[in-house]
């Protein structure tokens, strides 16, 4: 029989021994002395949200209406070009990221196409029919702004997030075009809040109240048009309010904003003459200088603050103001709180919606892990037992292996920072019931070799070389739908995928190295006759 | 200790028979998927909302779906969950019966609804799920095409590892086994959900695993006793292996069973399809997958 191999007994005993340190923190928690998380930086296994309790939300971004921005942006910018250079324009539109921009007869549709191609041919196509131009975007510039776009939002639901102050939030980008948020601990009282400041694009706006209604038929008649295309293209536009003033329900004001919340430098909750919660903000540099230059020129008239296109108050200009504002309205301590952190963040470029939530209480992930501990020893008992009634000397050798075994796979979660979910510990109990697999077709391949007759050493020599190829075989199938489903799953199903694929992996190494070190140990130097299986 | 000696027993003949079993057990599973219109898809396929509650005591469903009516909140269908002394119920509404803004008020009335009615005292929102309807798509493309690969990728390595007939006959038993098994969970009224999914492909891995030891078996006696019949290799190969067979699926059993009842009630459903697949691959490997070899060898004899 070969003698036991010094390298694999001392890379299995650096194993165990890595194993057991960064393992020791999942087990010690909060009994850990501090020195220990300066020594060694492992935090031991994660939790996933299904365990810890916490929301998950996969967020959506509507990069598309990126795009749409973007070619109304270059209508403007555009249209007011061959104003100056008297070109006369007779409409212009935008949709599906195609401009259309139409002339009246004898417009000079050359210099119109020349003055396109300068300043947009490296990002639209443009071509012209003869009365009109056709600007459609290139789809490499579309890829361009759909990633822009996300980035963008990313960092602005991570800068709200973080300040909202819950420890270790995660949000990454997921995919082509969707973020997925994870806020471990967050109550479902948090719940709410968490949601709105993510979905809030928070786009603040600044304009001149001009008239205000009851009713938006009123509005319409004042300016004498019959929709709000129309009222667009006098270059206006009605709000509705919601500054609690039941007379106040619609505002019109001009259409585009000249001050608006990009130059928000600092935002906080404060309070009104009445003691109501509030928010006030600081403009900074050419904020400052546009702010002043509306109030100064309006003193008299009504500033509607407008937030996500809805009037929150609409105070009349008293003095210039440069640096300083504040937004009044109806609102409890926590949105006042919630709002103004998210002006200091900054609105979002482009829409998010919610693709899917998962909240989870605290108590409910409590109670799997324990469920899910006390059914691991519960199972784990029984096979230890089994194979002993089953094996006896050699039972002991696989259950030595097993312990191993699960403590190497604890060992590689936490390495590897897998994290464990629910359907993970589900899959870490059925890998203890299959681990053992491979000594039960080692040992009776032994028995059937002692059965022929052939003598100890030579069973054992026999039954590992001849099970070699069996074990393998039958594992790598295994664990080709494992990596199967670590590839296509999601949340807890990509938890059970890593630790089983890790599982298995572990298994096949102690099914075949460490259990046969075991036993070579057991044997050596002895000339045996008896293999007690 | 030897759970099963020298057998001489005939598993090749007892092959018909036991595909009548096979074909009867597919066609319940086939008759109840029809008869419960496909699959029990979770919130997960299908979108919508699910809210799982914990009630302090036992509480028929009626009550519980009444309560939600009276609060202005008609579900789409309320269901126990787990073990019945959990107490524990799922509450599902449809993409249209609640849409994502609408979570945080159903959420509120449900907390009043648990402060006043004496019924309800002590319970607790345990976990909220929403799925728009794009991931909803999403997931059951992945689901199906996860299971799909799963089988071509089985196929594409035991056609390496072994002869072709080997290989389907391996892939032949994987449908069957994952056919009844999810006719079970159809029969037992479970929910299918990704977690189901999961389990399955387990179950195809478990089952693939079992047909290849013993194959591997079959395959080796091809070359030591190459004078010996091929029916008669693979009753030998069989035999060889079946305390193998038995014994693992023993093991197996063994840590499922605590799961099942003690793993609580997300677990409860997910150690249940594995309870079933484990018997029934362990006896697919035998009388399915081995079988088909033992066809397609006769076919390929006869020419």
């Amino acid at each position: 029989m070969q003698g036991v191999s010094r390298l694999w007994v001392t890379v299995i005993v650096l194993f165990s021994f890595l194993c057991v340190i960064l393992l020791t923190p999942t087990f010690m928690g909060d009994k850990l002395p501090s020195w220990w998380g300066k020594v060694f930086s492992s935090k031991g296994i994660s939790l996933g949200l299904d365990l810890e309790g916490g929301i998950f939300l996969l967020l959506g971004v509507e990069t598309e209406e990126g795009v749409e921005q973007e070619m109304l942006i270059v209508e403007e910018s555009l249209v007011s070009k061959f104003r100056k250079d008297r070109i006369l324009v007779k409409s212009s539109s935008v949709s599906d990221g195609t401009l259309t921009i139409g002339f009246f007869p004898g417009a000079d549709m050359d210099k119109a196409l020349e003055i396109a191609r300068d300043e947009f041919e490296e990002v639209t196509d443009i071509d012209s029919d003869g009365f009109r131009i056709r600007l459609s975007v290139k789809p490499s510039y579309v890829d361009e702004l759909e990633r822009n776009s996300i980035e963008r939002v990313r960092h602005i639901i991570e800068n709200r997030i973080k300040d909202f102050g819950l420890v270790e939030p995660s949000i990454q980008k997921s995919g082509e075009d969707r973020i997925l948020v994870q806020v471990p601990g967050a109550s479902k009282k948090d719940r709410q809040r968490i949601v709105n400041l993510i979905k809030k694009t928070a786009v603040l706006e600044f304009k001149i109240v001009e008239a205000v209604g009851a009713s938006q038929e009123n509005l319409l008649a004042a300016v004498e048009a019959e929709t709000e295309k129309q009222v667009a293209e006098k270059g206006r536009a009605i709000h509705a309010g919601d500054t609690g003033n039941e007379n106040e329900r619609f505002f019109l004001t001009e259409r585009l904003a000249s001050v608006t919340g990009e130059y928000i430098s600092d935002a906080r909750i404060t309070f009104d003459n009445y003691g109501n919660p509030a928010v006030g903000f600081t403009f900074r540099g050419e904020g400052a200088s546009r702010f002043g230059k509306l109030t100064e020129n309006n003193i008299g008239e009504r500033l509607a603050i407008v937030l996500d296109g809805v009037i929150k108050s609409a105070p009349t200009i008293q003095d210039k103001i440069t640096y300083q504002g504040t937004i009044t309205g109806t609102f409890t301590p926590d949105e006042a709180k919630d709002l103004a952190l998210i002006l200091r963040s900054g609105s979002l470029p482009v829409p998010v919606r919610v693709e899917q939530e998962r909240t989870v209480g605290p108590s409910l992930g409590q109670d799997s892990i324990e469920k899910g501990r006390f059914s691991m020893i519960v199972g784990g008992i029984l096979v230890l037992v089994f194979m002993v009634f089953f094996y006896r000397v050699q039972g002991v050798v696989a259950n030595a292996a097993l312990v191993l075994n699960i403590l190497f796979i604890m060992g590689f979660l936490s390495a590897f920072g897998v994290t464990l979910t629910l359907p993970g510990i589900a899959g870490l109990v059925l890998t203890l019931g299959m681990a053992v697999d491979g000594n039960i077709i080692i040992f009776e391949r032994i028995k059937e070799e002692l059965v022929a007759g052939k003598t100890a050493v030579h069973s054992i020599e026999a039954g590992y070389a001849r099970s070699l190829w069996t074990i393998l075989d039958a594992n790598v199938t295994t664990l080709l739908t494992a990596l199967i489903l670590f590839w296509l799953g999601t949340g807890p199903v990509k938890g059970f995928a890593a630790t089983l694929s890790i599982g298995i992996v572990s298994t096949v190494f102690s099914n075949l190295v460490v259990a046969r070190i075991f036993t070579n140990m057991l044997y050596r130097d002895k000339k045996i006759t008896e293999v007690s299986i | 200790m030897r759970l099963i000696g020298r057998l001489n027993y005939d598993f090749v003949e007892k092959m018909g028979g036991a595909m009548r079993i096979s074909i009867a057990l597919a066609v319940i599973s086939i008759a109840s998927l029809v008869y419960h219109q496909g699959p029990n898809w979770g919130v997960e396929f299908t979108g919508g909302t699910e809210i799982h509650i914990k009630l302090a005591k036992s509480l028929e469903t009626n009550v519980l779906k009444e309560g939600l009516e009276r609060s202005g909140f008609p579900s789409e269908s309320v269901q126990r969950f787990g073990l019945p002394g959990d107490n524990e119920h799922l509450i599902q509404f449809a993409p249209d019966l609640a849409t994502f803004d609408q979570i945080e008020d159903f959420q509120k009335s449900l907390e009043d609804l648990f402060a006043e009615s004496e019924d309800f005292q002590g319970a607790s929102i345990q976990r909220i799920d929403y799925i728009g309807p794009r991931v909803g798509k999403e997931l059951i493309t992945k689901a199906l095409l996860s299971i799909l690969i799963a089988c071509v990728g089985i196929l594409g390595y035991l056609v390496l590892r072994f002869e072709f007939g080997f290989a389907v006959g391996a892939v032949i038993a994987l449908i069957h086994d994952t056919l009844i098994t999810v006719g079970a969970i159809s029969l037992a009224d479970k929910e299918f959900t990704l977690a189901i999914v999961a389990a399955l492909l387990t179950v195809i891995g478990y089952s693939v695993n079992d047909t290849i030891v013993i194959f591997d078996r079959i395959r080796e006696n091809m070359g030591n006793f190459p004078e010996k019949g091929f029916r008669e290799l693979v009753n030998d190969g069989i035999s060889q292996t079946l305390s193998r067979t038995l014994l693992t699926a023993i093991t197996v059993f063994i840590v499922l069973v605590p799961l099942f009842f003690l793993g609580g009630s997300v677990i409860h459903d997910f150690a249940f399809t594995l309870m079933v697949g484990v018997v029934i691959g362990t006896y697919s490997s035998i009388f399915v997958a081995s079988a088909f070899v033992v066809y397609w060898r006769k076919r390929k004899a006869t020419g």
